[in-house]
């Protein structure tokens, strides 16, 4: 496989300068430190804003960090006046008017993810319950603190992942943005959990998050502007 | 009109269909159809390792405008890479055979364009299109 970036820079005689200017160059896009090409893209991407917020188009705590990645974005307006402004993190690059395009290398550093963990004892009985996320776990029988734990872990939740060991389930969070601190100790007001008998479930924060600080943003000028974007990555 | 166009073309056997991906823009001034980019700066340097370098200095009177930045590793040793850097906001990494192209803004004079070589001396050449530019007075 192979991925080749063309690029001419090219002027005429007496024009930028006296002499006719043709810069002509390709890439061949690979992976870092070797001449194996990226073996993967997102595709390219269209997206039309409709306001003038912020918007991220490529999240760096979906790529690993330090690699040879490479981004592509084109502003797709053909009217002279309308333009986005490009950002890594809160750091402007440039104004992308209409027609332009870029290629930029993409270091896509990593956030931290916010992780806690949640310790369950004594007895869970029947219709006990433990929320969290937007998502209620609610027993139709006594179980075990081991049997609880791998309840509440093989639920789906929205903004985290769950894995088990015994009776300990770890909660991470899916986003190095999501900065909320979950509340410790047995009376979480995010874990919130209700019992009719002895059953405790403490949470401990393993975990402080850190946002992550390289992702791709995009603000554009007016309301509506499409940009059309891929990454090729490893 | 100064007119300078930059072409490129993505292309690939990557994925089950052919990809083919091109752009083509003309620089213009800021916000105009009809006033080029008409100045440009361009350069060659081997960069050791070791040190974070200014490649080029963010100036008041390019701030906010529609500059663009060539630049290409020429080294040919796929291990070396160059670390692109703008006001201490890493971009990412440049290897050995690898170019860029990019809009600044500059934003405020402290948004240098920077860069840092890994592995080895890297080679690199560079181009900067822009507008707006007076040189300094001397003894600046």
């Amino acid at each position: 496989m192979a991925i080749t970036a063309s690029l001419s820079l090219i002027s005429g005689a007496n024009d930028l300068v006296s002499d006719a200017l043709a810069l002509v160059t390709d890439a061949s896009l690979s992976k870092a430190g070797t001449t194996t090409a990226l073996a993967n893209t997102t595709g390219l991407a269209r997206k039309t804003t409709t306001t003038t917020d912020q918007y991220t188009l490529l999240y760096a705590d979906e790529f690993t960090a330090d690699k040879a990645h490479k981004v592509y974005i084109k502003n797709t307006s053909t009217v002279a006046a309308e333009f986005f402004t490009i950002h890594i993190d809160d750091e402007k690059l440039g104004l992308m008017y209409a027609g332009d395009w870029c290629l930029l290398p993409w270091a896509a550093t990593d956030g931290v993810k916010a992780a806690f963990t949640v310790t369950f004892a004594a007895t869970w009985a029947t219709a006990d319950t433990a929320v969290f996320d937007g998502v209620t776990i609610a027993l139709g029988a006594t179980e075990t603190t081991a049997a609880m734990a791998i309840l509440v872990a093989a639920a789906k939740y929205p903004n985290f992942t769950a894995t088990v060991g015994g009776s300990v389930v770890t909660f991470t969070a899916k986003d190095s943005n999501d900065l909320s601190l979950i509340e410790e100790g047995a009376a979480s007001d995010d874990y919130v959990i209700t019992t009719n008998g002895n059953g405790t479930g403490t949470v401990a924060r393993t975990v402080t998050p850190s946002a992550s600080a390289n992702d791709i943003k995009i603000t554009p000028a007016q309301t509506a502007n499409t940009i059309e974007f891929m990454a090729f990555y490893e | 009109m100064a007119t300078t166009t930059a072409a490129v073309t993505l292309s690939s056997d990557l994925l089950s269909g052919s990809l083919s991906v091109t752009g083509s823009s003309t620089f213009m001034k800021a916000g105009t159809t009809a006033d080029g980019l008409n100045q440009m700066r361009m350069g060659r340097n081997e960069i050791p390792t070791g040190t974070s370098f200014d490649l080029l200095d963010a100036t008041a009177s390019g701030v906010d405008k529609a500059n663009k930045v060539y630049i290409a590793n020429l080294s040919t040793d796929n291990t070396y890479y160059v670390i692109v850097i703008i006001d201490a906001k890493v971009i990412g990494r440049l290897y050995g055979g690898d170019w860029m192209f990019l809009p600044w803004n500059m934003d405020d004079v402290t948004h240098d364009l920077e860069i840092t070589a890994y592995t080895g001396t890297n080679t690199i050449e560079w181009v900067k299109f822009h507008e707006n530019e007076t040189l300094l007075t001397q003894g600046d």
